[in-house]
């Protein structure tokens, strides 16, 4: 197979190792094992949901074909949303990276005098560093997704793009509460925690001199674009501030109002097995006196549109159910990805952008194929994180011992001879060696495994020995 | 480009403009054109058991509200019962009605009922189709601690691909599928009712038999 031209990602911070930050997530059986169920129970919700739609799966067919029929038109649909939008009175600006998005909302604010900020869920935000570039040009950011809200008080980032704080425990939320609101120590009741928040929320809603959303969905046909929700904070954002600024990645673009019907009939099923959000607005213009500013980025994704192996990963309508399914990402949380979006698709994505800082992403997999078989737009994630592995391998970033393993793995497999000699010295030293040293001989494999009691002879000598009426 | 100013998110200048630039970036990224899948009509959702009426009752249950089939005599009975014990309420139909004497929606803050009539219903999913121009009836359906809608059973339609054939979501600024109370379950996974927005809501859904009750 010929592989096609490959640039190679910018290099970045430090490389992410997420094997280390599993472990270090593990080292808490008991809080891995509840995490673990935790997101179980979303994935069987899921299956439910999926289940009574009978046809599921032309669904997933069609929601797939309209995805790969607009990233390959993708063009003409951001002209054709542009020049609706603007039809509907929005003003709509254009950021190629990360700072620059970051640079146009500031502006919009600081011309609109606005200094307290309402967000609803964005993870291109979180993805472009926006609240710190805000804050430190003194605009108040308030993020208002309550899990949202909770990681933001506790200087986090989500650990999960449907669930932001799926990873603590409501006590964990009492204390911070307790610190930052004034709660009651102790205070651990979700529906009391929730309360709270509300009248919190509420009192920064009713102050915001601006709002800020992201898009689930941009209509090219009709220049308007979808926000979905359960809680109703963009809704409330956008009805109240004067000023709002939704931000977008490009590849969010989709032909016509007719598809929503499509995608919005698998967005949530496959998040948390709802049949709808709560919440599925649809902005097609201002409201009266209101600002409405539309920024579309692209911080990356014209270069994973141009890679032949990689381009669908961009089908993502970030319905979260990969990472529900997947038995790494439930077992290690997901801020050991470091990457904004974690997770199956986080780690096809992500490496995209930066492949030596994200380069262990790929290998966070056991390539079960798990999130391929539940995502909705039908990416294969598992093929890609296979693809992603070659491409760390080809750029040298895999660790020496690794690559030193398998060059010695081949030099022996192309050899029967040293083979069949190092298979004698195998079976002898197994059964010789004390366990402790075999354990290190199989490096991290060996943590959590016992090793296999070694046979007493090779496959070829058992084989010789059985086989009967000789060589056929 | 100085990084601490204020970006003018009018063109900049010089050089070639973000737009160009994307969409050059994006041209020479293409991938080989996939076609538009031409219309399927198996997406159509198989409605497993019972009428339009029945499905959307336990779809509207399971998202949280609460749901009184009625003709229309029970109907103004129940509404006039409910707004007679809201302490304020605000009431908007296909055309708004009853202004209110402020056009800015932070007046609402402490709105306790709003009640209006969705365009249509859902039945696989049990979410309304409420849509307006108007910025105080939009405030209102999120600030209101209790929504109250009127449905007609005859404007039920079977899935979203139905509604959005029926809908033009160009016609107001605003139009949003609603589906019960606003809910969280951020907290471990335990569905707390009422995060930000409406804390209850109520479905009143109307049907023509049986009642000789004029209009």
């Amino acid at each position: 197979m010929t592989r096609p031209a490959f640039e190679l990602p910018v290099v970045g911070a430090t490389p992410v190792d997420h094997a280390a930050n599993a472990a270090a997530f593990t080292a808490d059986a008991a809080r891995t094992t509840w995490h673990d169920e935790s997101l179980w129970f979303v994935r069987e919700k899921r299956d439910r949901a999926a289940a009574s739609v009978p046809e599921w799966e032309a669904l997933r067919a069609r929601a797939s074909a309209i995805k790969e029929h607009a990233l390959t038109h993708l063009d003409e649909y951001l002209v054709r949303f542009e020049e609706n939008a603007v039809r509907n009175g929005m003003q709509v600006h254009w950021a190629r990276d990360a700072e620059e998005h970051n640079r146009i909302v500031h502006g919009i604010l600081a011309d609109a005098g606005a200094r307290r900020l309402v967000k609803s869920k964005s993870m291109l935000t979180e993805e472009c560093g926006l609240n710190p570039y805000l804050e430190a040009r003194g605009i108040e950011v308030i993020d208002t997704d309550l899990g949202e809200r909770i990681v933001q008080l506790r200087g986090e980032g989500p650990s999960h793009i449907v669930m932001p704080a799926i990873h603590l425990k409501k006590e964990e939320v009492g204390d911070t509460f307790r610190d930052a609101l004034g709660t009651p120590a102790g205070l651990d009741d979700p529906t009391a925690l929730a309360a709270v928040a509300r009248e919190h929320l509420r009192a920064r809603f009713l102050a915001a001199d601006a709002t800020l959303t992201g898009m689930n969905f941009a209509i090219a046909e009709t220049g308007g674009f979808v926000v979905c929700t359960n809680e109703g904070n963009a809704d409330l954002g956008m009805a109240l501030a004067p000023v709002h600024v939704a931000s977008v990645g490009i590849e969010k673009v989709i032909p016509r109002v007719e598809d929503l019907g499509v995608f919005l009939r698998l967005l949530a099923r496959s998040a948390t097995g709802q049949a709808v959000t709560v919440y599925s607005s649809h902005v097609h213009g201002p409201r009266a006196g209101q600002a409405l500013h539309v920024v579309l980025v692209d911080n990356g994704r014209t270069r994973q549109l141009a890679r032949e192996e990689f381009w669908r990963s961009l089908k993502c309508i970030r319905c979260g159910a990969c990472m529900n399914t997947c038995p790494i990402y439930r077992r290690s949380g997901g801020h050991s990805y470091g990457s904004t979006v974690p997770g199956p698709i986080g780690s096809i994505l992500t490496p995209g952008i930066d492949l030596q800082r994200f380069a262990s992403l790929p290998f966070a997999s056991t390539l079960c194929g798990s999130c391929t078989a539940v995502c909705p737009v039908k990416i294969d994630i598992d093929a890609q994180l296979f693809r992603w592995r070659q491409r760390v391998v080809d750029a040298g970033y895999v660790p020496r011992s690794k690559a030193l393993a398998m060059e010695t793995s081949v030099r022996v497999l192309d050899r029967p001879r040293l083979f069949r000699a190092l298979g004698a010295v195998a079976r002898l030293g197994l059964r010789l060696l004390p366990a402790r040293v075999e354990r290190l001989l199989a490096g991290p494999w060996g943590d959590a495994r016992e090793l296999p009691a070694p046979p007493s002879t090779s496959f070829r000598a058992w084989y010789r020995r059985n086989r009967r009426g000789g060589r056929r | 480009m100085s990084t601490d100013a204020p970006a003018r998110h009018d063109a900049s200048g010089a050089g070639p403009s973000a737009r160009d630039e994307i969409l050059a970036a994006v041209r020479a990224a293409l991938p080989p054109g996939v076609e538009r899948p031409p219309a399927v009509e198996t997406l159509a959702s198989v409605l497993t058991a019972g009428s339009l009426a029945e499905t959307f009752i336990a779809a509207a249950t399971a998202a949280g509200a609460e749901v009184t089939s009625c003709d229309r005599a029970a109907a103004r009975v129940a509404l006039s019962s409910l707004t007679a014990g809201a302490r304020s309420a605000f009431t908007f139909a296909s055309a708004p009605s009853a202004a209110p004497g402020t056009s800015d929606p932070h007046e609402l803050a402490d709105l306790d009922l709003v009640v209006c009539e969705p365009a249509l219903g859902v039945a696989e999913n049990g979410a309304v189709w409420l849509a307006t121009s108007d910025s105080m009836a939009r405030a209102a359906l999120l600030l209101a601690q209790r929504v109250v809608v009127v449905v007609a059973e005859r404007d039920l339609v079977r899935d979203l691909h139905e509604a959005y054939a029926r809908i033009d979501v160009r016609a107001h600024p605003f139009g949003a599928f609603v589906a019960g109370p606003s809910k969280t379950a951020d907290i471990e996974q335990a569905l707390v009712i009422g995060a930000h927005g409406p804390k209850a809501f109520t479905i009143l859904l109307v049907h023509d038999h049986q009642t000789g009750e004029p209009s």
